[in-house]
Protein backbone atom coordinates (compact mmCIF):
# COMPACT_ATOMS: atom_id res chain seq x y z
CA UNK A 1 0.00 0.00 0.00
CA UNK A 2 2.76 2.41 -0.81
CA UNK A 3 1.41 3.74 -4.07
CA UNK A 4 -1.04 6.55 -4.05
CA UNK A 5 -4.31 5.57 -5.73
CA UNK A 6 -5.18 8.11 -8.35
CA UNK A 7 -8.69 9.29 -8.84
CA UNK A 8 -10.33 12.31 -10.39
CA UNK A 9 -10.07 14.31 -7.21
CA UNK A 10 -6.94 12.74 -5.85
CA UNK A 11 -4.17 14.22 -7.99
CA UNK A 12 -1.13 14.37 -5.74
CA UNK A 13 0.62 16.51 -4.78
CA UNK A 14 -0.16 19.15 -7.39
CA UNK A 15 -1.72 19.25 -10.78
CA UNK A 16 0.90 18.82 -13.46
CA UNK A 17 1.05 21.55 -16.03
CA UNK A 18 0.16 24.21 -13.50
CA UNK A 19 3.37 25.99 -12.61
CA UNK A 20 2.02 27.63 -9.48
CA UNK A 21 0.47 24.36 -8.36
CA UNK A 22 -2.85 26.00 -7.51
CA UNK A 23 -5.28 28.81 -7.84
CA UNK A 24 -5.77 30.14 -4.28
CA UNK A 25 -9.23 31.60 -4.95
CA UNK A 26 -10.42 28.36 -6.54
CA UNK A 27 -8.99 26.29 -3.68
CA UNK A 28 -10.65 28.49 -1.04
CA UNK A 29 -13.93 28.17 -2.91
CA UNK A 30 -13.54 24.39 -3.00
CA UNK A 31 -12.92 24.36 0.78
CA UNK A 32 -16.05 26.44 1.34
CA UNK A 33 -18.17 24.15 -0.83
CA UNK A 34 -16.83 21.04 0.86
CA UNK A 35 -17.60 22.45 4.30
CA UNK A 36 -21.12 23.42 3.21
CA UNK A 37 -21.64 19.87 1.94
CA UNK A 38 -20.31 18.47 5.23
CA UNK A 39 -22.70 20.63 7.26
CA UNK A 40 -25.62 19.70 5.00
CA UNK A 41 -24.86 16.03 5.58
CA UNK A 42 -24.48 16.29 9.36
CA UNK A 43 -26.80 19.07 10.59
CA UNK A 44 -30.61 19.18 10.48
CA UNK A 45 -32.02 21.56 7.87
CA UNK A 46 -33.50 24.52 9.75
CA UNK A 47 -35.81 25.35 6.83
CA UNK A 48 -37.51 21.95 7.01
CA UNK A 49 -37.86 21.96 10.81
CA UNK A 50 -39.15 25.54 11.03
CA UNK A 51 -41.43 24.84 8.06
CA UNK A 52 -42.94 21.74 9.66
CA UNK A 53 -43.62 23.56 12.94
CA UNK A 54 -44.88 26.69 11.23
CA UNK A 55 -47.45 24.72 9.22
CA UNK A 56 -48.44 22.61 12.24
CA UNK A 57 -49.16 25.68 14.39
CA UNK A 58 -50.80 27.64 11.60
CA UNK A 59 -53.21 24.87 10.56
CA UNK A 60 -53.84 23.45 14.04
CA UNK A 61 -54.46 26.73 15.84
CA UNK A 62 -56.49 28.21 12.99
CA UNK A 63 -58.82 25.21 13.31
CA UNK A 64 -59.09 25.92 17.04
CA UNK A 65 -59.73 29.63 16.47
CA UNK A 66 -62.35 29.17 13.74
CA UNK A 67 -64.44 26.79 15.85
CA UNK A 68 -63.93 28.72 19.11
CA UNK A 69 -65.00 31.95 17.43
CA UNK A 70 -68.38 30.47 16.55
CA UNK A 71 -69.26 28.65 19.75
CA UNK A 72 -67.03 30.16 22.44
CA UNK A 73 -64.89 27.05 22.83
CA UNK A 74 -63.08 24.91 20.23
CA UNK A 75 -64.80 21.89 18.70
CA UNK A 76 -63.47 18.44 19.44
CA UNK A 77 -62.49 17.89 15.81
CA UNK A 78 -60.32 21.01 15.90
CA UNK A 79 -58.53 19.62 18.94
CA UNK A 80 -57.80 16.46 16.97
CA UNK A 81 -56.52 18.49 14.01
CA UNK A 82 -54.17 20.38 16.32
CA UNK A 83 -53.02 17.18 18.05
CA UNK A 84 -52.44 15.54 14.65
CA UNK A 85 -50.40 18.51 13.42
CA UNK A 86 -48.23 18.53 16.56
CA UNK A 87 -47.66 14.76 16.46
CA UNK A 88 -46.75 15.02 12.79
CA UNK A 89 -44.26 17.83 13.42
CA UNK A 90 -42.69 15.94 16.33
CA UNK A 91 -42.34 12.78 14.23
CA UNK A 92 -40.82 14.70 11.34
CA UNK A 93 -38.38 16.52 13.64
CA UNK A 94 -37.22 13.31 15.32
CA UNK A 95 -36.82 11.35 12.07
CA UNK A 96 -35.06 14.21 10.26
CA UNK A 97 -32.68 14.97 13.14
CA UNK A 98 -31.82 11.32 13.79
CA UNK A 99 -31.21 10.70 10.07
CA UNK A 100 -28.95 13.73 9.68
CA UNK A 101 -26.88 13.05 12.78
CA UNK A 102 -26.53 9.28 12.26
CA UNK A 103 -22.87 8.27 12.10
CA UNK A 104 -21.75 11.11 14.35
CA UNK A 105 -20.65 10.85 17.94
CA UNK A 106 -18.88 13.06 20.43
CA UNK A 107 -19.62 16.25 22.31
CA UNK A 108 -22.25 17.64 19.90
CA UNK A 109 -24.13 14.33 19.77
CA UNK A 110 -24.31 14.20 23.58
CA UNK A 111 -25.49 17.80 23.85
CA UNK A 112 -27.99 17.25 21.03
CA UNK A 113 -29.45 14.16 22.71
CA UNK A 114 -29.86 15.99 26.03
CA UNK A 115 -31.48 18.91 24.23
CA UNK A 116 -33.92 16.61 22.43
CA UNK A 117 -34.89 14.79 25.62
CA UNK A 118 -35.44 18.09 27.42
CA UNK A 119 -38.14 19.00 24.88
CA UNK A 120 -39.82 15.68 25.57
CA UNK A 121 -39.59 16.06 29.36
CA UNK A 122 -40.81 19.66 29.33
CA UNK A 123 -43.92 18.88 27.28
CA UNK A 124 -44.66 15.78 29.36
CA UNK A 125 -44.64 17.97 32.47
CA UNK A 126 -46.77 20.52 30.57
CA UNK A 127 -49.44 17.91 29.74
CA UNK A 128 -49.57 16.67 33.34
CA UNK A 129 -49.90 20.24 34.68
CA UNK A 130 -52.72 21.08 32.28
CA UNK A 131 -54.51 17.87 33.21
CA UNK A 132 -54.20 18.71 36.89
CA UNK A 133 -55.58 22.21 36.28
CA UNK A 134 -58.58 20.70 34.51
CA UNK A 135 -59.15 18.23 37.35
CA UNK A 136 -59.00 21.09 39.84
CA UNK A 137 -61.87 22.79 38.03
CA UNK A 138 -60.14 25.34 35.80
CA UNK A 139 -62.57 26.83 33.30
CA UNK A 140 -62.21 26.30 29.56
CA UNK A 141 -60.88 29.84 29.22
CA UNK A 142 -58.27 29.42 31.97
CA UNK A 143 -57.19 26.12 30.45
CA UNK A 144 -56.89 27.64 26.98
CA UNK A 145 -54.77 30.54 28.24
CA UNK A 146 -52.56 28.19 30.25
CA UNK A 147 -52.22 25.70 27.38
CA UNK A 148 -51.21 28.36 24.85
CA UNK A 149 -49.14 30.58 27.13
CA UNK A 150 -47.16 27.72 28.68
CA UNK A 151 -46.58 26.12 25.28
CA UNK A 152 -45.04 29.37 24.01
CA UNK A 153 -43.10 29.79 27.25
CA UNK A 154 -41.52 26.33 26.93
CA UNK A 155 -40.84 26.73 23.20
CA UNK A 156 -39.38 30.20 23.77
CA UNK A 157 -37.06 29.12 26.56
CA UNK A 158 -36.00 25.96 24.70
CA UNK A 159 -35.08 27.97 21.60
CA UNK A 160 -33.18 30.46 23.73
CA UNK A 161 -31.35 27.53 25.37
CA UNK A 162 -30.59 26.17 21.89
CA UNK A 163 -29.29 29.56 20.83
CA UNK A 164 -26.91 29.55 23.80
CA UNK A 165 -25.87 25.90 23.33
CA UNK A 166 -25.26 25.98 19.60
CA UNK A 167 -24.28 29.67 19.44
CA UNK A 168 -27.10 30.34 16.98
CA UNK A 169 -28.39 33.90 17.15
CA UNK A 170 -31.39 32.97 14.99
CA UNK A 171 -32.53 30.35 17.51
CA UNK A 172 -32.24 32.93 20.27
CA UNK A 173 -34.28 35.42 18.21
CA UNK A 174 -37.16 33.03 17.52
CA UNK A 175 -37.10 32.03 21.21
CA UNK A 176 -37.45 35.64 22.30
CA UNK A 177 -40.28 36.08 19.78
CA UNK A 178 -42.06 33.05 21.27
CA UNK A 179 -41.95 34.68 24.71
CA UNK A 180 -43.62 37.74 23.16
CA UNK A 181 -46.19 35.37 21.65
CA UNK A 182 -46.77 33.83 25.09
CA UNK A 183 -47.61 37.25 26.51
CA UNK A 184 -49.92 38.13 23.61
CA UNK A 185 -51.66 34.74 23.69
CA UNK A 186 -52.32 35.16 27.41
CA UNK A 187 -53.50 38.78 27.23
CA UNK A 188 -55.99 38.54 24.34
CA UNK A 189 -58.01 35.75 25.99
CA UNK A 190 -60.58 33.55 24.25
CA UNK A 191 -61.00 32.95 21.38
CA UNK A 192 -58.27 35.15 19.91
CA UNK A 193 -55.54 33.42 21.91
CA UNK A 194 -55.72 30.75 19.19
CA UNK A 195 -55.38 33.32 16.44
CA UNK A 196 -52.23 34.66 18.14
CA UNK A 197 -50.84 31.12 18.28
CA UNK A 198 -51.52 30.58 14.57
CA UNK A 199 -50.33 33.94 13.26
CA UNK A 200 -47.58 35.04 15.68
CA UNK A 201 -46.43 31.53 16.63
CA UNK A 202 -46.86 29.65 13.35
CA UNK A 203 -46.06 32.78 11.36
CA UNK A 204 -42.88 33.27 13.41
CA UNK A 205 -41.66 29.80 12.48
CA UNK A 206 -42.52 30.36 8.82
CA UNK A 207 -40.65 33.68 8.84
CA UNK A 208 -37.60 31.72 10.04
CA UNK A 209 -37.85 29.52 6.93
CA UNK A 210 -37.41 32.65 4.83
CA UNK A 211 -34.52 33.89 7.01
CA UNK A 212 -32.73 30.52 6.73
CA UNK A 213 -33.22 30.52 2.97
CA UNK A 214 -31.80 34.03 2.57
CA UNK A 215 -28.74 33.20 4.68
CA UNK A 216 -28.17 29.99 2.74
CA UNK A 217 -28.40 31.71 -0.64
CA UNK A 218 -26.07 34.48 0.47
CA UNK A 219 -23.51 32.00 1.85
CA UNK A 220 -23.62 29.95 -1.33
CA UNK A 221 -23.42 32.70 -3.89
CA UNK A 222 -20.13 32.35 -5.75
CA UNK A 223 -18.67 35.49 -4.30
CA UNK A 224 -15.17 36.47 -3.22
CA UNK A 225 -13.17 33.77 -1.49
CA UNK A 226 -12.79 35.97 1.58
CA UNK A 227 -16.03 34.43 2.83
CA UNK A 228 -14.22 31.24 3.78
CA UNK A 229 -12.14 33.11 6.33
CA UNK A 230 -11.97 31.23 9.58
CA UNK A 231 -12.89 27.83 8.14
CA UNK A 232 -13.94 25.59 10.98
CA UNK A 233 -17.47 25.28 12.19
CA UNK A 234 -19.14 28.54 11.25
CA UNK A 235 -22.41 30.19 12.21
CA UNK B 1 10.14 21.52 -4.87
CA UNK B 2 7.48 18.99 -5.88
CA UNK B 3 4.99 21.59 -7.06
CA UNK B 4 3.80 22.67 -3.61
CA UNK B 5 4.14 26.44 -3.23
CA UNK B 6 6.09 27.76 -0.26
CA UNK B 7 4.15 27.97 2.97
CA UNK B 8 1.56 25.36 1.99
CA UNK B 9 1.43 22.12 3.98
CA UNK B 10 2.05 19.30 1.46
CA UNK B 11 0.05 16.81 3.56
CA UNK B 12 -3.09 18.96 3.27
CA UNK B 13 -2.35 20.32 -0.19
CA UNK B 14 -3.38 17.18 -2.12
CA UNK B 15 -6.95 17.93 -3.26
CA UNK B 16 -8.43 14.70 -1.94
CA UNK B 17 -6.87 15.18 1.49
CA UNK B 18 -7.86 18.85 1.52
CA UNK B 19 -11.47 17.75 1.04
CA UNK B 20 -11.14 15.23 3.88
CA UNK B 21 -9.64 17.81 6.24
CA UNK B 22 -12.16 20.53 5.26
CA UNK B 23 -15.05 18.12 5.93
CA UNK B 24 -13.71 17.05 9.32
CA UNK B 25 -13.05 20.70 10.24
CA UNK B 26 -16.74 21.44 9.62
CA UNK B 27 -17.61 19.16 12.54
CA UNK B 28 -17.55 20.54 16.06
CA UNK B 29 -14.37 20.18 18.09
CA UNK B 30 -14.52 16.80 19.82
CA UNK B 31 -16.95 15.29 17.29
CA UNK B 32 -16.28 12.14 15.31
CA UNK B 33 -17.80 10.84 12.09
CA UNK B 34 -18.21 7.20 11.06
CA UNK B 35 -16.13 6.04 8.09
CA UNK B 36 -19.12 5.17 5.83
CA UNK B 37 -20.72 8.57 6.40
CA UNK B 38 -17.47 10.38 5.56
CA UNK B 39 -16.95 8.17 2.51
CA UNK B 40 -20.45 8.94 1.24
CA UNK B 41 -20.00 12.66 1.88
CA UNK B 42 -16.72 12.74 -0.07
CA UNK B 43 -17.88 10.26 -2.72
CA UNK B 44 -14.53 8.44 -2.64
CA UNK B 45 -13.86 4.73 -2.79
CA UNK B 46 -13.19 3.08 0.57
CA UNK B 47 -9.63 2.17 -0.47
CA UNK B 48 -8.84 5.67 -1.68
CA UNK B 49 -10.22 7.28 1.48
CA UNK B 50 -8.35 4.80 3.71
CA UNK B 51 -5.07 5.64 2.03
CA UNK B 52 -5.54 9.37 2.49
CA UNK B 53 -6.69 8.91 6.09
CA UNK B 54 -3.56 6.89 6.85
CA UNK B 55 -1.35 9.71 5.59
CA UNK B 56 -3.30 12.22 7.66
CA UNK B 57 -3.08 9.94 10.68
CA UNK B 58 0.67 9.53 10.19
CA UNK B 59 1.01 13.32 10.15
CA UNK B 60 -0.93 13.52 13.42
CA UNK B 61 -3.79 15.44 11.81
CA UNK B 62 -6.53 12.81 12.06
CA UNK B 63 -7.45 10.51 14.93
CA UNK B 64 -8.75 7.09 13.88
CA UNK B 65 -10.80 5.26 16.51
CA UNK B 66 -11.70 1.63 15.89
CA UNK B 67 -14.58 0.32 17.96
CA UNK B 68 -17.54 -2.06 17.87
CA UNK B 69 -21.22 -1.26 17.60
CA UNK B 70 -22.94 -4.44 18.67
CA UNK B 71 -20.95 -7.02 16.72
CA UNK B 72 -20.11 -4.75 13.83
CA UNK B 73 -16.68 -3.13 13.74
CA UNK B 74 -16.91 0.62 13.29
CA UNK B 75 -14.28 3.27 12.56
CA UNK B 76 -14.64 6.90 13.62
CA UNK B 77 -12.59 9.80 12.34
CA UNK B 78 -11.88 13.17 13.88
CA UNK B 79 -9.52 16.05 13.25
CA UNK B 80 -6.91 16.41 16.01
CA UNK B 81 -6.05 19.81 17.45
CA UNK B 82 -2.84 19.63 15.41
CA UNK B 83 -4.88 18.94 12.28
CA UNK B 84 -7.26 21.80 13.03
CA UNK B 85 -4.31 24.18 13.48
CA UNK B 86 -2.65 22.91 10.28
CA UNK B 87 -5.89 23.48 8.35
CA UNK B 88 -6.19 27.02 9.75
CA UNK B 89 -2.56 27.69 8.76
CA UNK B 90 -3.22 26.28 5.28
CA UNK B 91 -6.21 28.58 4.79
CA UNK B 92 -4.23 31.56 6.09
CA UNK B 93 -1.42 30.75 3.63
CA UNK B 94 -3.95 30.60 0.78
CA UNK B 95 -5.34 33.97 1.83
CA UNK B 96 -1.82 35.41 1.80
CA UNK B 97 -1.22 34.02 -1.69
CA UNK B 98 -4.52 35.49 -2.83
CA UNK B 99 -3.68 38.92 -1.41
CA UNK B 100 -0.22 38.70 -2.97
CA UNK B 101 -1.75 37.87 -6.35
CA UNK B 102 -4.22 40.74 -6.09
CA UNK B 103 -1.96 43.39 -4.63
Amino acid sequence: MTSEPTSGSGADPAQPGDPAGLDPAETLRMIQQQQEAARDATEPDGRLLFGAWGLAWLIGYLAMWITARDTGSPEVWAGWVLAGCIVGAVAFTVVHSVTKTAGLRGASARVGAMYGWTWFLAFTAYAVMLGAMGDAGASTEVQAIAANGFACLIVGLMYIAGGLLFEEVRMFAIGAWMLVTAVLAALVGMPNTYLVMAVAGGGGFLAMVAVEQVIRTRRRSPGPAQRTEGGGRGA
Amino acid sequence: MGGVPDGLDPVIHAPARLRVVASLAALGRGDEVAFPKLRKLLDMTAGNLSTHLRKLEDAGYVRVTKTHEGRMPATYLALTDTGRAAFADYQAALMDLLKGAQG
